[in-house]
């Protein structure tokens, strides 16, 4: 392994991809530093311009957008009081009011030295847990893999907040659509006569239609709503470095904590920065001495959150890159980068292409500390950027997807598969149906028939998806989350009934 | 009288879809001694689960009963007025991507870009206007000298 990383360090260490992971990692601050864009749209946006580059290229950019867009969120957090990502939501609480108490560049050094030893964490996370779970799914037969899928999509659906059976209903829906075109056996299905559905939707164009649509749309709707709540921010910003060392000092075991959660949150279906830190937040809140500093400004505060969704970006690929089972949006989009390029995520790209896995370790490592470097040089600059207006953003971000669409192909008819896609992930949205688990079961919907019809040609009893262990295992593992769920659900339900019946009595 | 909420209306469109579906799957080419289990197969388990899961949707939604309105009924326009710049954009996408291939990259994303900004941004001030020309006139030449020539990708 050694080998391998030192051959992907010499690599990523030349000048145009260390280049494209400086440009990743500034984009990606820059997409989590602005309110309502996010990581997930800043990698959208980022995809296209890696179709001509070759895998290691495509690749580290794509880290370094991860890497900035997880830290990213930190700067509109702290200056603005506004999560520039969902995981970065608990640093408002505590970022926020040490800005207020005229400590900006201390809560932005604390959020930025946490990002960076959160993200190392994962990164050592990922090189031992990834090839141990990958020699372990070695042993994974179609069986296994088609019920580890259904348990990664159940699981994904069953998190979306309280809607389980509208998230159940977006990953079938996501994997009927990827039944459209010709399929493994050279037959067509679902064409309605147009020749263009011959060859079945592109993941790039469907994927960008649906998130990227709906998350704009759902921003000037907000924009609409909250008329003139932004108002100027004062950006002049000192970072007291010693004063940081000193913080930091006081937080080792808060960090190694937080860091711990987020790769472990990370490597799990569905999951993903906003329940890392989450969790991370409230296990420091409890494990604290003084709890009750928690939401006035507190280091523990900023340092819990930043550890843990930084630390989600090494996690969140074990999966991916072990199982070739993506935990969140960012990852789906990742793994159709690797797509793309011909190399299928899964046990064996451990084997087949390790140089591209030592490749995705050194850009995570020296993506953090070219992060650290940008934020503590240029944070003026990102807090101004952060107040781009969406009226801006908006047009300029769906013109990007139209061309990213198009240049995946040089053809038309994909930018006519985003407009359809948006409107229906627009739609979707406004109903309240989860979107990521329909753009997870569009990702894996190929593979899971694949697998499914492999395991049946190879022994045509369904029951032996039950028979085997394993398979057993995922199965029953897929019933338990449904069933927690559902039982989530209701307790939600009854909650929300008892709230509502509170003032009455 | 029962009213359309929005459960109810996702549940009736799926369950439409999945009719249609369900029909022209029948033109799928049938199962063969080769192919036992025919390439129909799939899509009909999943057309079965939507079904089923779209009918639990319906049956939650009627159990449930309409939830209470919090907000004054609106009529039809004021609905399409409270949402114009929306529906305007959308409508503005879908006349881009109708325009790329009559009259090219250059015009069709400049006259998108300078429509939907002043939509968004508003007309009514110089600065925006400037804004507006500035962000259009400087991105479209640069995405696409960064396709054309950094990565090789001809525009329409």
């Amino acid at each position: 392994m050694a080998d391998f990383f030192l051959q992907a360090l010499g690599l990523v260490s030349s000048p145009a991809v260390l280049a494209l992971i400086v440009i990743g990692v500034l984009f990606g601050i820059i997409g989590g530093s602005i309110p309502g864009f996010t990581v997930t749209m800043a990698i959208l946006v980022v995809f296209p311009f890696t179709f001509a580059m070759d895998p290691v290229s495509g690749v580290s950019l794509m880290v370094g957008v991860f890497v900035g867009g997880y830290s990213g969120g930190i700067v509109s957090g702290v200056m603005l009081g506004i999560p520039g990502t969902p995981s970065s939501i608990t640093t408002v609480y505590d970022g926020y009011p040490m800005a207020q108490n005229g400590e900006p560049g201390r809560a932005l050094g604390i959020g930025v030295a946490a990002s960076f030893i959160g993200t190392l964490i994962s990164v050592a996370v990922l090189v031992f847990f990834g090839p141990l779970i990958a020699s372990f799914s070695m042993n994974f037969r179609p069986w296994e893999i088609t019920a580890l899928i259904v348990f990664a999509l159940t699981l994904v659906a069953g998190l979306s907040s309280g809607a389980l059976l509208k998230g159940l209903l977006a990953a079938v829906l996501g994997l009927l659509i990827t039944t459209v075109g010709y399929d493994r056996n050279s037959n067509l299905r679902f064409d309605f006569g147009v020749p263009a559905l011959g060859s079945g939707f592109e993941i790039l164009p469907v994927m960008i239609g649906i998130f990227a649509f709906s998350q704009l749309m759902g921003n000037l709707e907000k924009l609409r709503d909250e008329q003139g709540k932004i108002k100027g921010v004062d950006t002049s910003v000192t970072i007291p470095y010693r004063r940081i060392l000193k913080d930091m000092a006081g937080q080792k075991l808060n960090t190694l904590r937080s860091s711990l959660i987020g790769s472990l949150v990370g490597a799990l279906p569905g999951t993903g920065g906003t329940v890392a830190n989450f969790i991370s937040y409230d296990q420091a809140k409890k494990f604290s001495k003084h709890p009750e500093t928690f939401g006035k400004g507190t280091p523990s505060g900023i340092v819990a959150s930043e550890a843990s969704n930084s630390a989600v970006a090494g996690g969140a690929f074990v999966p991916t890159l072990a199982l070739g089972i993506p935990g969140d949006l960012p990852m789906a989009i990742m793994m159709g980068v690797l797509i793309l390029h011909g190399i299928t995520p899964g046990p064996l790209m451990f084997e087949q292409n390790p140089v591209l896995v030592g490749a995705i370790y050194a850009s995570l490592l020296i993506g953090a500390v070219v992060m650290v470097l940008c934020q503590l040089l240029l944070v003026r600059w990102f807090a101004k950027i952060s107040l781009i207006p969406q009226e801006v953003l908006v047009p300029v971000v769906l013109m990007l997807c139209a061309i990213g669409s198009y240049a995946l192909n040089n053809n038309l008819f994909d930018i006519w598969v985003l407009f359809v896609f948006g409107v229906i992930g627009y739609l979707l949205w406004k109903a309240g149906v989860p979107l990521t688990p329909l753009i997870l079961g569009v990702v894996l919907g190929n593979n899971l028939e694949r697998q499914l019809f492999r395991a049946l040609e190879l022994d045509d009893s369904w029951m032996t998806f039950l028979t085997r262990p394993l398979s057993a295992l995922f199965l029953a593992l897929a019933l338990a989350s449904v069933i927690f769920s559902l039982y989530q659900d209701r307790k939600i339900q009854q909650n929300q009934l008892r709230a509502k019946n509170l003032p009455e009595q | 009288m029962l009213t359309l909420t929005k459960d109810r209306a996702l549940a009736l469109v799926l369950l439409l879809i999945v009719a249609v579906m369900w029909i022209e799957s029948g033109n799928i080419r049938p199962a063969t001694s080769w192919q036992p289990y025919g390439s129909a197969l799939f899509p009909r388990i999943l057309l079965v689960v939507t079904g089923l899961l779209s009918l639990l949707v319906l049956f939650r939604s009627l159990l449930a009963g309409a939830p209470a309105r919090t907000l004054a009924r609106r009529s039809f326009g004021e609905w399409l007025a409270h949402n114009r710049k929306v529906f305007s954009l959308f409508a503005l996408f879908g006349l881009y991507a109708a325009l790329l291939p009559m009259v090219g990259y250059i015009i069709a994303t400049l006259a998108f870009l300078v429509t939907s900004l002043g939509l968004l941004l508003g007309i009514d001030s110089r600065r925006k206007w400037i804004i507006n020309l500035a962000v259009s006139f400087t991105l479209v030449p640069l995405v696409f000298v960064i396709f054309r020539y950094g990565l090789n990708v001809w525009l329409p």
